[in-house]
C-alpha cells in the first residue's frame, strides 16, 4: 500500500497533510500570479458578482431602511426642541448669508482668474451606494453596487459631497472595490492649494480613530503654508484628477531633515457616515490626452 | 464528504461572510466588527478534525481575497494554516463542551489578528504593536468571542443534523 493514499473503505482519500502542502502550493502560485498580473480577476469578479452582490445589496437596503425609519421615530422628541433653536439660527443665517454673498462674487472672480477650468462639478459622474465594507479591521476599503455595466473602471476617482473618498481598485459586471484615502495602504499625490507645493498623502490606521490622516515630503521653503490650508489632489498625480479637494492641515511639523515638512489633516469627508458616493467617469489618463 | 455537507458548508461560509460585511459592519464597536469566517473555520476544523478545517479556511480566505484583499490567496493561506492547526486538538477535546472551542476561538481570532499585523504593518515599518494591540486586535477577539457564543453551538448542531442523516443513510445500505 502506498505510504500516500490511506485507503478508507472503497474511496481513497488523500491524508490532510499532503492536502495542506498542495494547497499551500496552489496559495503561493495564486500569490505571485496576482502579484504580477491581473489574469484572475475576470472570472472570479463575476462569480461574487452572481454569488454575493445580490444579497449584500439587499442586506444593506433592508439595514438602511430600518435604521432610518428607528431613527425618524427617536428624532421626534429631538424635533421640538431643535425646531426652537433653528428658528434663532435663522436670524444669525441671514445675516451671515448677505456677508457670503458678498463674498461669492469675489470667489467667482478669483476663480475666473485662477483658471480652474477643470472643476470637478464638470467631471462626468455616477451616484453608487455602498453595500458592504472590508471583512477585515485592517484596511478601509468597501464595495459599492455599481460596476463595469454602469461604465466604471479601474482607477476612476470617487468623491462624496465636497471631497476626496478614494478610487476604485477592482471592478466587477455589477460592483466596483473602492479603496479610501484613509485606508494604511494608500497615498495620494496631493499639493497644498494657497502654495501650489507637493506633498503626499497617507492614510494610516493609527491616525484614523481621530478622523486623521498623514502628510509627508511637503516642501515649503518659504514657510507659506499655515495650519487650515486647503489641501487638494496634485497636478502631478497619475492616478488622481487634479484639484479634488482632499482636506485641511490640522497640524504641521517640521521633519528631522529641516528640508520638508510632515503632520495630518482633516479630511473633507465624514467616512464615518457615508452611505452613497459619486463615481468620477472620468480617468486621468484620458483627460490629458 | 457527501454533497449534503458541501452544499452546507458552502452556504455557510458565504451566509457568514455576507453577515459580516454588511450586518456587523452597521452593528459595529468602535469600527471593529467580528469574524465570523474565523469562528466558522475555527469551528469547523475543530467539530470536523484537520481536513475539513483547512478545506473551510481556504474558501473562507479565498472570498476575502476575491473582495477585498490585494493579493487573491494571501488570506487564503492565513485561515487554511489555522483550520488546519485547529483540526489538531479535534482529537483532543469533546465537541459538546462550550468553554474549550470558544476559548480555541479566540486564540485562533487572536493569532489571526498578529499574523496580520505582522504581515501587513510589521513589514511595512509600523512598530507601534501596543497601538495596534488595545485598537483592533484585542477588540476584535473580544467580540468574537462573544459572537462565538452565540454562533458555535449554531454551528455545532448543524454538523450534528448532517452526521445524524449520514448514519441514518449508512445503516439503511447495510
Amino acid at each position: 500500500m502506498s505510504p500516500i493514499i490511506k485507503r478508507r473503505g472503497d474511496k481513497f482519500t488523500l491524508p490532510s497533510k499532503y492536502l495542506l502542502f498542495i494547497l499551500t502550493i496552489v496559495c503561493t502560485g495564486m500569490i505571485v500570479i496576482t502579484f504580477n498580473t491581473s489574469l484572475f480577476t475576470g472570472p472570479l469578479n463575476s462569480f461574487t458578482g452572481i454569488f454575493i452582490v445580490p444579497f449584500q445589496k439587499g442586506i444593506t437596503t433592508v439595514g438602511t431602511f430600518l435604521k432610518q425609519s428607528g431613527d425618524r421615530l427617536s428624532s421626534i422628541t429631538q424635533l421640538l426642541s431643535e425646531n426652537e433653536q433653528l428658528k434663532e439660527q435663522i436670524d444669525e443665517l441671514t445675516i451671515a448669508n448677505t456677508n457670503l454673498e458678498q463674498e461669492k462674487y469675489e470667489l467667482t472672480e478669483l476663480r475666473e482668474l485662477y483658471a480652474l477650468d477643470a472643476q470637478y462639478e464638470n467631471y462626468k459622474k455616477t451616484g453608487a451606494r455602498i453595500i458592504a465594507k472590508d471583512a477585515g479591521n485592517w484596511y478601509y476599503s468597501f464595495v459599492i453596487d455599481k460596476g463595469s455595466d454602469d461604465g466604471i473602471a479601474v482607477d476612476m476617482n470617487v468623491i462624496a459631497g465636497a471631497g476626496l473618498v478614494g478610487r476604485v481598485m477592482d471592478v466587477g459586471p455589477d460592483w466596483a472595490k473602492v479603496q479610501s484615502i484613509i485606508a494604511d495602504n494608500s497615498s495620494v499625490s496631493g499639493m497644498v492649494l494657497s502654495s501650489s507645493d507637493n506633498l503626499i498623502v497617507s492614510g494610516d490606521l493609527e491616525l484614523y480613530s481621530q478622523g486623521l490622516i498623514n502628510f509627508s515630503k511637503l516642501v515649503d521653503e518659504a514657510d507659506k503654508v499655515k495650519v487650515g490650508d486647503k489641501i487638494v489632489t496634485s497636478n502631478i498625480s497619475d492616478k488622481y484628477l487634479p484639484g479634488i479637494l482632499i482636506g485641511y492641515i490640522s497640524t504641521l511639523d517640521d521633519d528631522s531633515n529641516n528640508l520638508t515638512k510632515s503632520g495630518t489633516l482633516t479630511p473633507a469627508v465624514d467616512f464615518e457616515h457615508m452611505n452613497v458616493v459619486l463615481v468620477i467617469l472620468e480617468q486621468k489618463k484620458d483627460t490629458n490626452q | 464528504m457527501n454533497i449534503r455537507r458541501v452544499l452546507t458548508n458552502f452556504i455557510l461560509i458565504i451566509l457568514s461572510f455576507i453577515v459580516q460585511t454588511t450586518v456587523f459592519r452597521v452593528l459595529d464597536f468602535g469600527d471593529i466588527a467580528p469574524n465570523l469566517l474565523m469562528i466558522l473555520t475555527s469551528a469547523t476544523a475543530f467539530i470536523k478534525g484537520d481536513r475539513q478545517g483547512l478545506i473551510c479556511g481556504f474558501f473562507c480566505g479565498l472570498l476575502v481575497d476575491v473582495f477585498f484583499g490585494t493579493y487573491i490567496g494571501f488570506f487564503a493561506l492565513i485561515y487554511m494554516y489555522i483550520g488546519f492547526v485547529v483540526g489538531k486538538f479535534h482529537e483532543i477535546f469533546y465537541t459538546q463542551n462550550i468553554a474549550i472551542p470558544i476559548v480555541i476561538i479566540t486564540i485562533s481570532d487572536f493569532v489571526f489578528g498578529f499574523v496580520c499585523y505582522v504581515l501587513m504593518f510589521l513589514f511595512r515599518t509600523k512598530f507601534n504593536l501596543g497601538y495596534y494591540m488595545m485598537n483592533v486586535i484585542i477588540p476584535e477577539m473580544v467580540y468574537t468571542a462573544i459572537v462565538a457564543i452565540l454562533y458555535y453551538p449554531l454551528i455545532l448542531r448543524i454538523n450534528n443534523d448532517i452526521d445524524e442523516k449520514e448514519e441514518k443513510e449508512a445503516k439503511k445500505f447495510v
